[in-house]
């Protein structure tokens, strides 16, 4: 007699499932880092007492956890709106150096006189159009010949990211400051920067979370959320009630690529004040994607899981005075990628322990095929 | 004539392709069984910096390279437990392995006293075959002149086209990723041939890191590998997920960097940042090809269950 | 035929899904050589006995022997072992694959041919040995369904199979291909294999069976030889008593009125670029119901997708109320007034992952009061959700649940509260009782009949030729993506249908003029129950 793992499909989830699976999750990952810590000759106590205090204590480390936050929310906003009607765009990351390029275009080409008003509300809208332009190239051909965007955005992303490379590295473009001796972007006017709201915190998070609370009305409140929600779920049923999938996948890719562009336009005018491809490319719109899936592709969820993560991703700074790499931040990052996303498993079905005997390890799940099915 | 630009771009080439060459051999195992990882990269990472620290500890190219494949095989069992077990979306357990095999090759990298960011080689690579062949002219540079790790790489092209096509554990294999519900029908355990398939590509991506460290660079930084993951998942779809098309395509982007520095002498400026945009571009071109005609590019499509989880009451 | 010893034996076996008995203590024996029935509604526990028997799931209790020995499977692959072997109704080949490849995928070390060309040539020899002719190198997505169940039948014989379970292997083939399929099938038996063949069309398994036992409610409802059985006993052990009655409603045709559906030469292309409808030509008036009679896979969803405004019309056009509808998209065709029940209930009816809520405004969504400039109001949209799920009696339905959750009877009681409140002239009902329980169907065909009743025109389309005839003014038939054949209720002639249906001239077998008059109040007690069961039968698929 030997116990054997069942697993049923949970038809309804309660919130204490949906809440307290990623929380354990959470959990089991900064356990896993303990140990490793612990392994690695470290005390974990202090280690995440270090972390805590340099992104969550203080005034200080939140304005820097916020900071980091912002393109992390725009990002995750950006794969969430995809998900949303199951269409899977991994291009943020390239969308978002897209955004980069476009922004700082309109930065550095407007007179420097302008009102900051007018000249970031340009680049923002040029921006979010480059990068919708962007992920068309995904969405028209997905739209009429079904290609598969996993993989068109995919690659795409590795396209924008050597055109971004070859406008500072590769040649000496309008973009790149012929100043340096170390290839760089010409430095933006202010009137072209995002400006401050305390310290490295800048207006770009008002944008993200302004951004947020409008998807989230969007999808939730409007008839046009109304199906993409109906195609996300069934595309043949939104077709039999009339709706157009087409057009609805060009438009969301759309908006998706315009969000993570505008990413790529808080970051440039924000943080990094010019184009510079090196603090630009740190996977800012893959990190989304994983954003995304954690907050079940709920706009007003993107926010504090962004929030969680940029806090993880400051947490690192102070660890070096307590002898601890700061490379630990990343492992414990993706551990905690790991497990959440495993978490949904439990969320999505039950898992039990049945006493039968079954020696078969790849074994089946049998629910009832009439069950199942859901016939009366 | 053996010192010409031309030839040692040549042979340089050839060694540039291996580590893309055997990510893009496991990746396309993998796929076959339906499982799609898109972790090579961080699989690379994680067999770079393991098979360096093991290169450095013993000096051994084997080590280094059985070190670095396990290491591989570790995190592709990861996105087996995750995209086979737990039925996660793929893609994203796939993009969460880039992201822990660079957070975990960085962190074992600046770990310990001293680290392996500042450590030198201790791995000698030889050319396997004898001086005289190395000698000859042109294609002794070219074609002889390598280790054994090149040559396994060739014969590796071969052996995985002969399994998948010849052997009854390719059928099998091939069936899991085209029609998993039937080959469970037939007496196939779709969950062990998707896993071992996993592993078979972890173990891949690992050695292509493991040999990039040891045998081409020489030393360890963090994100390595610089794409090369990246590189290795558009071939694979470049290549229709056929092994010795993959093989062509390899030496093409090995050859991609030196190509740069070629064209120039000959005075023709096609920037580097183009050249590497090529293989994506060639990737993106053939997707959009192969949905468009469906019909006439059956041979260049993907396995039909590719990326799709199997549980056996979902039918 | 003698009393020979089981191959097979099965003791009051038992098998729980969530504490809900699916079969519950069943005996079923199969003796050598016979082909045995097993018969059973929707839901009476065939297949769950069968995946039991095939390995997929186990027993709470009971016993299975094989020729005296008790065993027990563990997985598929042991029961074939032990020489059972299940053909699916949806076959398990993988398409890309040729027909020899199938056939030894998955064999173990030693059982399995030593090369491609071997296997071939040993498919070959079996498929001549037993009739079932099939070209081995060729790629399965090249061949027919029936070709395909060839395949199927073939690896298990080649895997050794003794005992087949045929599922339900006659609801994709054609006539001609289901005589083949019973020679074949009479070879094996001669050749010493016992054959169970699921099903629950009454006609076949009372030709070609020796033995057959019926489950009801998950229950052994009795074992019987065949020749000794008259359908009506078979239909009493299927249904219980007081099945037959139910059926018989009367119908009244009310006043037919202006037309509100009309099609000239429609002609429709499938999924594979081949001409699935023809110069399809007919209307349907206020108060009048007409019903598309045919086998499944003979144009019938290409042409509902066509009037529904889902798939081109190729040429040919077609008029909703007046309107002409050709290249409007299903938006057009329901704005011009018409009414959709799809097939598929979840998938295509409704979206199956989102709540009941959101189902029933699917296609008003965007007007007042659901929504005012392109706002959303929730709290209109429950309160249609409310009117409409009294009003139509849905039931099972938990806020912010999932439709998917809810029994097949209420999910089509939703699309229809939903498609029959909107304003329409007329209602397309596809395979509207499929699956559903008796209750269910009843209630579901009231509504329709309803509709008549109130001055709308009703198309159904139906596979079950039973409640086509029962329900319908004018029947059609279709076959190969045609009219075939056009009756009234005067005319009606059901042999004749039967025959247009599987693609015979009837004018060939019963010459015209003497066509039997058939009275729907009063048929002959057996011709009634054959068909009766006929169509509780389509049920599962």
């Amino acid at each position: 007699m030997t116990s054997a793992i069942q697993v049923t499909p949970r038809g309804y989830a309660g919130p204490g499932v949906r809440f307290g699976v990623p929380f354990l999750a959470l959990v089991f990952a900064l356990v896993v880092g303990a140990v490793i810590l612990r392994i690695a000759g470290n005390d974990p106590a202090e280690a995440y007492r270090t972390m805590f205090d340099s992104s969550l204590n203080g005034w200080t480390s939140i304005t820097r956890t916020l900071a980091l936050a912002t393109p992390l929310i725009l990002t995750g906003l950006a794969a969430a709106v995809a998900f949303q009607m199951r269409v899977y765009n991994i291009g943020g990351e390239g969308q978002l150096y897209i955004g980069a390029i476009a922004g700082s275009w309109v930065g550095l080409l407007l007179p420097e006189s302008m009102s900051a008003v007018v000249m970031l509300s340009a680049m923002i809208a040029v921006g979010a159009v480059a990068g919708a332009a962007w992920a068309l190239l995904a969405a028209i051909p997905k739209a009429f010949f079904n290609a598969d965007e996993i993989i068109t955005t995919l690659m795409l992303n590795f396209v924008a990211l050597s055109l971004m490379n070859y406008l500072i590295f590769g040649s000496l473009s309008f973009w790149r400051d012929p100043k340096r001796t170390v290839p760089g972007g010409k430095r933006l006017p202010d009137s072209a920067i995002m400006p401050s709201l305390s310290g490295r915190l800048h207006i770009g998070i008002i944008i993200a979370v302004v951004a947020a609370m409008l998807l989230w009305w969007l999808l939730r409140r409007t008839s046009w959320g109304f199906q993409v929600r109906t195609i996300g779920d069934s595309p043949r049923a939104a077709r039999y009630s009339g709706m157009s999938v087409r057009l609805k996948t060009l438009t969301v890719l759309g908006m998706s690529g315009a969000l993570a562009a505008i990413a790529g336009v808080s970051e440039v005018s924000g943080v990094t004040k010019g184009l510079e491809p090196r603090a630009l490319a740190t996977d800012i719109g893959f990190t989304g994607i994983i954003i995304a899936v954690v907050a079940r592709n709920n706009p007003l969820g993107v926010v504090p899981v962004s929030v969680f993560l940029a806090a993880i991703a400051t947490s690192g700074s102070r660890l070096q005075s307590i002898g601890i790499e700061v490379e630990v931040v990343y492992l414990l990052q993706g551990l905690i990628f790991l497990t959440v996303t495993a978490g949904e498993f439990f969320v999505s079905n039950r898992v039990g322990l049945r006493a039968e005997r079954r020696a078969e390890a790849d074994g089946g799940i049998p629910p009832s095929a009439e069950l199942a099915r859901g016939v009366s | 004539m053996n010192e010409s630009v031309l030839v040692l771009s040549i042979a340089s080439a050839v060694v540039a392709s291996i580590p893309i060459l055997y990510a893009a051999l496991g990746e396309i195992i993998t796929n076959r069984s339906g499982v799609m990882n898109l972790g090579v990269e961080g699989m690379m990472l994680v067999g770079a910096v393991v098979g360096f620290w093991a290169g450095n500890e013993t000096g051994s190219l084997t080590a280094a390279l059985i070190a670095g494949g396990l290491a591989g095989v570790g995190l592709a069992l990861v996105h087996a437990l995750l995209a086979v077990t737990l039925r996660v979306d793929q893609t994203v357990s796939g993009l969460s392995l880039v992201i822990v095999g660079g957070g975990f090759s960085s962190f074992v990298g600046t770990s310990g006293e001293p680290g392996l960011l500042s450590a030198p080689n201790e791995v000698e690579v030889n050319p396997l075959l004898p001086q005289f062949m190395q000698d000859l002219p042109a294609v002794g540079p070219i074609l002889f002149g390598h280790d054994i790790v090149v040559y396994a790489g060739i014969i590796a092209v071969f052996a995985a086209t002969w399994i998948l096509n010849r052997t009854a554990t390719g059928l099998s294999l091939r069936a899991v990723g085209e029609d998993p519900a039937a080959a469970d029908a037939a007496g196939i355990s779709v969950i062990r041939t998707r896993y071992a398939a996993t592993a078979i590509g972890g173990f891949g991506a690992g050695i292509g890191g493991a040999y990039l460290t040891v045998a081409i660079v020489g030393t360890w930084q963090n994100g390595l590998t610089a794409g090369i993951g990246w590189i290795a998942v558009a071939l694979v779809i470049l290549a229709g997920w056929r092994p010795w098309l993959a093989l062509v395509g390899a030496l093409a982007f090995g050859g991609l960097n030196g190509l740069g520095f070629t064209l120039q002498l000959a005075q023709v400026d096609v920037p580097s940042d183009f050249l590497k945009m090529m293989p994506f571009i060639a990737a993106y071109l053939v997707v959009i090809l192969v949905s468009a005609n469906p019909g006439r590019a059956r041979r260049l499509a993907a396995p039909a269950a590719l990326a799709q989880p199997y549980a056996r009451e979902a039918r | 035929m003698t009393t020979e010893p089981s191959r097979l034996e099965v003791r009051s076996l038992t098998k729980s899904f969530y504490g809900v008995p699916a079969i519950d203590s069943v005996d079923f024996d199969l003796r050598g050589g016979e082909i045995h029935g097993l018969l059973g509604e929707n839901g009476a526990g065939k297949s769950t006995l069968c995946s039991v028997l095939s390995g997929l799931y186990r027993p709470d209790t009971g016993t299975v022997s094989i020729d005296g020995s008790p065993v027990q499977f563990r997985s598929p692959h042991d029961a074939a072992q032990h020489g059972i072997g299940m053909v699916y109704q949806h076959f398990r080949l993988v398409d890309s694959f040729t027909v020899a490849q199938n056939i030894v995928l998955g064999l173990r070390r030693g059982t399995r041919p030593k090369s491609i060309r071997q296997a071939e040539s040993m498919v070959g020899d079996l498929a001549d040995e037993y009739g079932l002719h099939v070209d081995p190198t060729a790629r399965i997505w090249q061949l027919s369904v029936g070709e395909q169940q060839r395949v199927e039948i073939l690896k298990q014989l080649f895997r050794g199979a003794q005992i087949l379970i045929l599922d339900e292997p006659t609801a994709v083939l054609a006539p001609q291909e289901t005589d083949r399929l019973f020679e074949a099938v009479s070879t094996m038996v001669g050749k010493g294999h016992s054959v169970v063949l699921v099903s629950h069309k009454m006609a076949e398994t009372m030709q070609y069976t020796d033995r057959l036992t019926v489950l009801q409610r998950g229950r052994n409802a009795g074992t019987a030889d065949t020749a000794n059985s008259t359908p009506a006993d078979v239909a009493k052990m299927m249904f219980g008593d007081s099945r037959a009655a139910d059926r018989r409603e009367v119908t009244t045709a009310a006043d037919v009125g202006e037309t509100v559906l009309s099609l000239s030469d429609v002609c429709v292309t499938g999924d594979s670029g081949l001409a699935a409808v023809t110069d399809a030509s007919f209307e349907v008036r206020r108060g009048q119901v007409v019903g598309v009679a045919g086998v499944a896979g003979n144009g019938q969803r290409e042409l509902q997708e066509a009037i529904a405004g889902l798939r081109p019309i190729a040429s040919g056009s077609l008029e909703v109320a007046g309107t002409d509808c050709t290249k409007t998209g299903p938006k057009g065709s329901a704005k011009a007034g018409l009414a959709f029940v799809p097939e598929d209930r979840l998938g295509v009816g409704l979206a199956p992952g989102l709540p009941l809520e959101h189902n029933m405004a699917l296609k008003n969504h965007d007007r007042s009061p659901h929504s005012r400039f392109g706002v959303l109001s929730s709290s209109a949209i429950a309160k249609t959700t409310k009117r409409l799920v009294e009003a139509f009696d849905v039931r099972g339905n938990r806020r912010g649940m999932r439709v998917s959750l809810m029994s097949g009877g209420n999910l089509q009681k939703a699309i229809l509260a939903r498609e029959l409140t909107e304003g329409h002239d007329v209602l397309l009902a596809a395979a509207p009782t499929r699956g559903l329980d008796m209750a269910a169907a009843e209630a579901v065909r009231a509504h329709i009949v309803d509709e008549r009743a109130a001055g709308r025109g009703v198309l159904v389309f139906s596979e079950d030729l039973d409640e086509i005839i029962h329900m319908s003014d004018v029947v059609l038939v279709m076959f190969k993506g045609q009219i075939v054949g056009s009756f009234t209720r005067e005319s009606l002639d059901v042999d004749a249908v039967g025959l247009l249906m599987t693609g015979s001239d009837p004018t060939v077998v019963s010459p015209s003029g003497s066509s039997i008059e058939i009275d729907l109040t009063e048929a002959p007690d057996e011709t009634l129950d054959v068909a009766t069961i006929s169509t509780a039968e389509e049920a599962t698929a």
